[in-house]
């Protein structure tokens, strides 16, 4: 190649794009890596001149972290793992209806159900914590996990219609000539193929009943099931401006951190494997 | 599973006949019982009647027959054959498979096997659980029948070689294989095929024709097979349903269709090059008959002139075959626009007046460097048609 074909445009274009890419990179790097090399660091070293490598380095921070949180990680899986299935519960059989079944009031109760997203949730906060305390679900594990329905449900219901919808039909009807019928169709065939969406969308529902603060904190009491959360939020003094142990803070940071990386780095497994259809 | 305990007694019986015929079926080839259908007045609408996908579709067809429906796209061949598969529910009219009315039916429960124009296999399953999928689901066959079926089938279809690799992993032809081996274990009454081989180049479409000729041959079992080609038709047809706008315009054997179309369309439809369809003035003199149009002049046979009357306007139709090309002494001359070789014979395009006429003749009959040819017909295999398109004589 001459170098009259040097494609100015092009070039310009990817230079631009790595160097974005990297700039983004190592914003993340480096702050990740001041959180990891933090965590190890005893007090009195990073209350003094920030440097990265820590020079007498702990695990105290870690295993008090751990201890603080053992319980309340507990809680958040159990939540993490009920937002999970009851939104998959709700939302599989409810996408599959607005995919592919013609019913009255189809197109205003999916916008109905849409619009739902649309509010900032916190508006909801105070009539669910009401409601909830009539119904005996506040402060309660199962109250957090329907409480999150409210809007992973929604969320579920629109990314899974569009998953089903785009299945093709004449896969299901094979399946009925050979024998099907439409509820087995849909357990065979059309399950299987919506997994991609099924595990993306499960993995968002357990991120939110994992990772959520506001309802977390209020729903909950001290004596109750609190989730790890909240409790990262008591590390750092619950914003009440005293002495802030940064160590801990990005201990239970990286705790809190790993189980969703790990369900990451499994779901990505499954939706790399993916059948295109 | 459910579905298996599903699957009545009934239907077990039935595949379990349907193995014996088949196995006998080299031996002994006098029986092909099963697979009669009949079409009854079937009427399907979509949009709430706006669309008539078809309408008083009457068809009979005789167990292990090979039957083919033909039409222009949209003429309603695919609704037709999905009402027949209980993909859908018609308006109106009934199905009957050997006696039984099963048009209420689901289509689990009917036992007839179905091959879609896009293939439509199950892409998370390996070949071999494709091919196994309605005898895992509709039977229940032991495991080791099922293996053999499936292995029978694959060899067959010549699928050995794939049986655990994944849809995706495969040719478009031997997709379609896949889905022709997922049709064939079932053993059914009758094979549904809709444009199975569309999405096949011309070649292995060719190939594929034959040979799902010599299985239906084999299996004796009856095949409604849907495409647009009229090629294709005539030659995998023993009898051919010409479908037009939902409705069908003539059933008959591929001889009775190319020989004595029922009307105009169908004249038109079959048979490449095209018919010469022209429109022509009946002229009663004393002299006898004749058939005007602007070009020519044409004496009408006795047949023919008993047929119409005087100034009656009529489409005189006949086939490229029958004209023929002189030096003179024709009925009428021609300028020659186009020589088509065809193989062993020639298209020539015509035109004549403002009419644009074609002709098949042997190979280099006629010369390309000719300007103008005379043109004679061979009458008596003409067709008439009325000005609405039915046929007359
Ligand atoms: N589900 C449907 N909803 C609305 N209209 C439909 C539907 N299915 C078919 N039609 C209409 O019914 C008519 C017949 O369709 P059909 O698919 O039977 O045609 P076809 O003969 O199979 O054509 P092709 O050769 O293109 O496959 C068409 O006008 C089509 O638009
Ligand atoms: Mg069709």
């Amino acid at each position: 190649m001459s170098t009259d074909d040097f494609d100015v445009t092009a070039v310009t274009l990817k230079a631009t794009t790595y160097g974005v890419i990297s700039f983004l990179v190592l914003f993340n790097l480096v702050v990740l890596a001041f959180i990891f090399s933090v965590s190890f660091m005893p007090p009195s070293e990073f209350f003094g001149a920030p440097h990265i490598i820590p020079q007498n380095p702990t695990l105290d921070a870690w295993t008090s972290g751990f201890e603080e949180l053992q319980d309340n990680l507990v809680n958040s899986f159990l939540i993490g793992l009920g937002t999970t299935v009851v939104a998959l519960a709700i939302s599989i059989p409810g996408a599959y209806a607005f995919a592919r079944k013609e019913f009255y009031g189809k197109r205003a109760g999916f916008y109905a159900i849409i619009s739902a997203m649309m509010f900032p949730y916190i508006l909801l906060v105070i009539p669910i914590m009401d409601l909830w305390n009539d119904l005996g679900l506040y402060n309660t594990i199962p109250g957090m996990i329907i409480a999150y329905q409210v809007f992973v449900t929604p969320f579920a219901i629109w990314i899974l219609r569009d998953f089903f919808a785009k299945l093709p039909t004449d896969i299901e009807e094979a399946a009925q000539v050979y024998g099907c019928t439409q509820f087995t169709a849909f357990l065979r065939v059309i399950l299987p193929l919506a997994t991609p969406g099924i595990v993306a969308v499960g993995f968002l529902a357990f991120l939110t009943g994992w990772n959520d603060f506001l309802f977390a904190n209020l729903l909950t009491t001290g004596t109750g099931p609190v989730p790890a959360v909240p409790v990262l939020y008591g590390t750092i003094g619950g914003g009440s401006g005293e002495r802030v142990y940064w160590g801990k803070l990005m201990a239970e940071t990286l705790i809190i951190g790993t189980p969703p990386t790990i369900l990451y780095l499994v779901a990505r497994n499954y939706l790399e494997n993916a059948f295109t259809v | 599973m459910t579905a298996l305990e599903d699957a009545t007694t009934e239907e077990t019986d039935q595949t379990a006949d349907a193995t014996d015929s088949v196995a006998s079926s080299e031996t002994d080839s006098s029986d092909s019982s099963g697979g009669h259908i009949r079409l009854e007045g079937v009427r399907k609408t979509f949009d709430g009647g706006d669309i008539v996908a078809c309408d008083d579709v009457n068809i009979s067809m005789d167990g292990g027959e090979f039957v083919v429906l033909v039409g222009p796209s949209g003429c309603g061949k695919t609704t037709t054959l999905r009402c027949i598969a209980g993909l859908e529910e018609p308006d109106g009219g009934r199905i009957v498979v050997d006696g039984e009315d099963i048009t209420g039916l689901k289509s689990k429960d009917r036992d007839l096997a179905f091959v879609f124009q896009s293939i439509a296999l199950f892409p998370h399953m390996s070949v071999r659980k494709n091919i196994r999928f309605g005898l895992d689901m509709k039977t229940d066959l032991s495991k080791a029948e099922k293996r053999e079926r499936v292995e029978s089938a694959a060899e067959t279809l010549g699928l050995e070689e794939t049986l655990d690799r994944k849809p995706a992993a495969l040719s478009g032809g031997q997709q379609q294989r896949v889905s022709l081996g997922r049709a064939m274990v079932m053993e059914p009454a009758a094979f549904l095929l809709d444009e199975p081989f569309s999405a096949l180049d011309a070649n292995l479409r060719d190939h594929m024709r034959v040979e799902v000729k010599k299985i239906q041959r084999r299996l004796e079992t009856a095949m409604v097979f849907v495409t647009h080609d009229q090629e294709e038709a005539m030659t995998l047809g023993d009898k051919i349903v010409v479908m037009n706008d939902g409705y069908v315009q003539q059933i008959g054997t591929p001889y009775e269709i190319y020989n004595e179309p029922a009307n105009r369309f169908v004249a038109d439809f079959i048979g490449s090059p095209s018919p010469n369809l022209v429109e022509c003035t009946v002229e009663r003199t004393a002299s006898g008959v004749t058939f005007a149009s602007d070009f020519c002049r044409i004496p009408a046979t006795d047949e023919q002139a008993a047929a119409v009357q005087d100034g009656q306007t009529v489409v005189y139709g006949i086939r490229p075959e029958y004209l023929s090309m002189r030096d003179d002494g024709g009925q009428f001359t021609a300028r020659l626009d186009v020589v088509e070789p065809l193989g062993d014979r020639d298209a020539i395009h015509l035109t004549s007046g403002d009419t644009s006429l074609s002709a098949v003749t042997p190979q280099g009959e006629v010369s390309r460097d000719r300007n103008e040819v005379s043109v004679a017909m061979q009458t008596d295999e003409a067709w008439l048609f009325d000005e609405h398109g039915e046929r007359i004589v």
